[in-house]
């Protein structure tokens, strides 16, 4: 509902009847502004002309044919909801009533413009009855829009896109892991040569020893994908508190989930086997005598 | 040289393994030369779709385009911008909603960008003519790809464009245009439909009499900086917000790119310690298994210099080959990841998030480089300090 462009210093008069006005933590830490502070709210650009001398001169860019302006006091400094949609753009906001915003917004030449709204919260008594809602209002009053704010969106939804992009790199990840842990796995099969020649020597089935070293990829795999999971609980305030800082915000950028931690350890430990059953069975495959030649 | 080729021999003594090293390395630096395409890509390419057509500064009334109040007056704002010293075109740019028809019934909603008529223009002419200097009857129109192949139009076709240009319901009649031709719109959607023309003829279509515009695009005299031409027009119309394409894109990349670089940062570091690790790895364990060979080699009169550059040349060849092959795998991966990334709502079809510049490529080696020195350190170590005598026993015995 209009943009609030600029907020000037103004002295504090100590018993005048102001009306109240919150601002964002980031709005208060950029101005210098605290609470019981007065400010004046205008919706006039800095640096550009007041009304009158617009019409003055009969220039003038913004349109709007005259600009308000209007002294709050500040009641109190709050948190901005997380909105991912908003990510990096700094957060110099206020939240003041309605009728006081509409008073300094609106077109004075526009006889609708006091009674003109963005847009109007619902909350339903039943929330699953969003779509009939939706559709009554369009029913009752042609040309608005009723949107449920749950459920799937219409189009394409930016965070699918960034899941889908997120999982490209994981699986790039995941297949540079899985040549890195075949390769560990190639090294270690090929210094147990000598102890698979000696264990074909003695008895032991081809079967048997590769069960043995499919137990050993097991528990690697398995290890290895605790320590991951269990760095990345570690790690993961560091990259919150990072980009929490960086974009000045309350957002969580990174939430280790059971759900994660179960897709995690079903797509390591099948691919830390796999490693190890190909790089053990170019090995146990060989003639006993092949393996036992240095 | 000897040392390459010894380092060689040993590589290809042990196919399996020095190929998944290569390999790992490849799957590694492959990531990682993406990153460096994404790090810089959208700046680039942004940097490019403002520069596009030939302006390289934007006016507006508010901070951002189309987010706050229109710029009213804007053709004679324009033209006392025009005449600033440092400006050589000055062409205001208004936006709106609008159907367009066909005499066949078919129809689709569309942008309308109506733009003062000089030059340059603020589209590519990619089929057809341009927009004559004169205005005609019926008046002409460009499209774009997406319109002309949505509706089956072709230039000298004619469209019929109607509003509501607004949010209110128009009961305005629909304006015949005369196609000149099909047009390339920098900013343009993959499925946006857009037509291109006079702001007069956009005010007919809109039913609108206010000489009203979203932004006026400015084009510097040859030789005045961009920014020299941003500090005239701050002079000259101080309510005005004037910004350079550099400005523009450093807002930009302050409000939605900086994600992408810190991805692009955070991965990078991670995927260079992990290829680091892998090499490292791969060298260490190959070289306690040949412990005995080169305390032999030693025993035989390489010098211990020989065979540290030994160790050294079988990382460089491991990282080396793997990081050139690491070179195309990486611009397909970047395809894939690119196309990914485009399919986000309201990203203009020619944007794109990897970017190929020179510069990542340097980094790209320099960066291999880096890692194939460090991951031979450890291993290099260890072959210093091997004692002949102790470990040439070692291996009789055991």
């Amino acid at each position: 509902m209009g943009i609030l462009a600029a907020v000037l210093a103004a002295p504090i008069p100590p018993a005048e009847d102001l009306p109240e006005l919150l601002i964002s933590r980031q709005l208060a830490a950029a101005e210098g502004l605290r609470v019981g502070e007065v400010v004046t709210l205008t919706a006039r650009a800095p640096g550009a002309r007041s009304a009158r001398e617009r019409r003055t001169d009969g220039g003038g860019r913004a349109a709007g044919a005259d600009v308000a302006e209007r002294r709050f006091r500040i009641a109190g400094i709050y948190e901005p909801a997380p909105d991912p949609s908003r990510l990096g753009a700094a957060r110099l906001e206020a939240r003041l009533h309605l009728p006081e915003l509409l008073a300094l917004t609106a077109d004075p030449g526009d006889p609708l413009g006091a009674e003109s709204v963005t847009l109007v919260n619902v909350a339903l008594a039943d929330a699953t009855a969003a779509p009939a809602f939706g559709r009554a209002v369009a029913a009752r009053m042609p040309g608005l829009l009723a949107h449920a704010t749950a459920g799937p969106r219409e189009g394409v939804d930016s965070f699918v896109v960034l899941e889908r992009f997120h999982l490209a790199i994981a699986i790039v990840t995941l297949v540079g892991s899985t040549i890195f842990l075949l390769a560990l796995m190639v090294m270690l099969v090929d210094e147990r040569r000598d102890t698979v020649a000696i264990l074909r020597l003695i008895g032991l089935r081809r079967r048997r020893i590769l069960l043995q070293v499919l137990f050993e990829g097991l528990l690697i795999a398995a290890a290895g994908a605790a320590f991951g999971v269990l760095l990345s609980i570690a790690t993961q305030g560091a990259f919150n508190r990072f980009f929490q800082w960086r974009y000045d915000t309350t957002l969580v950028f990174v939430r280790i989930t059971p759900r994660i931690v179960q897709r995690t350890v079903l797509l390591a430990v099948p691919f830390g086997l796999g490693a190890s059953l190909l790089s053990s069975w170019s090995l146990v495959r060989r003639e006993i005598l092949a393996l036992a030649r240095r | 040289m000897r040392a390459w080729a010894f380092a060689l021999r040993s590589l290809l003594r042990q196919p399996a393994r020095s190929g998944l090293g290569i390999l790992g390395v490849t799957a590694v630096g492959t990531l990682l030369f993406d990153m460096l395409l994404l790090s810089r890509g959208l700046e680039v390419s942004f940097r490019h779709l403002l520069d596009a057509t030939g302006f390289d500064v934007r006016v507006m009334a508010a901070e951002l385009p189309f987010a706050g109040p229109r710029l009213t007056r804007a053709t004679a704002t324009a033209a006392a911008i025009a005449r600033l010293p440092e400006v050589a075109a000055a062409v205001p740019i208004a936006v709106q909603r609008a159907t367009a028809r066909t005499g066949a019934g078919a129809s689709t909603p569309l942008f309308l960008l109506g733009a003062g008529i000089g030059a340059p223009r603020p589209w590519v002419v990619a089929e057809g003519g341009d927009l004559p200097a004169e205005a005609g009857n019926p008046p002409a129109v460009m499209v774009n790809r997406r319109l002309a192949g949505s509706l089956h139009v072709r230039p000298g076709d004619v469209l019929m464009l109607s509003g509501p240009c607004g949010a209110e319901p128009s009961a305005l009649p629909a304006v015949p245009f005369r196609i000149a031709g099909v047009a390339e719109f920098p900013f343009e959607e993959a499925s946006q439909a857009n037509a291109g023309m006079r702001l007069a003829d956009l005010r007919r279509v809109c039913g609108k009499d206010a000489d009203e515009a979203d932004l006026l695009l400015v084009q510097s005299r040859d030789g005045v900086a961009a920014s020299q031409t941003v500090q005239a027009i701050h002079a000259a119309q101080p309510e005005l917000y004037a910004f350079s394409n550099a400005e523009l894109v450093a807002q930009f990349e302050q409000a939605g790119f900086s994600y992408f670089r810190q991805i692009s940062v955070v991965l990078a570091t991670v995927t260079l310690f992990f290829g680091f690790l892998l090499i490292t790895a791969l060298l260490t364990v190959s070289v306690n298994q040949r412990f005995g060979e080169i305390a032999a080699v030693r025993a035989l009169g390489f010098s211990r210099r020989r065979v540290v550059a030994d160790v050294f040349c079988q990382s460089a060849v491991l990282v080396g080959t793997g990081g050139l092959l690491a070179l195309p795998a990486g611009f397909a991966l970047a395809r894939w990841l690119d196309a990914i990334l485009r399919s986000l709502p309201e990203i203009p079809a020619r944007l794109h998030f990897f970017v190929f510049q020179p510069r990542a490529l340097v980094l790209h080696l320099a960066l291999m480089v880096v890692t194939a020195v460090l991951a031979a350190l450890y291993p290099m170590r260890l072959v210093a300090r091997l004692p002949i005598a102790a470990t040439l026993r070692e291996e009789v015995v055991s």
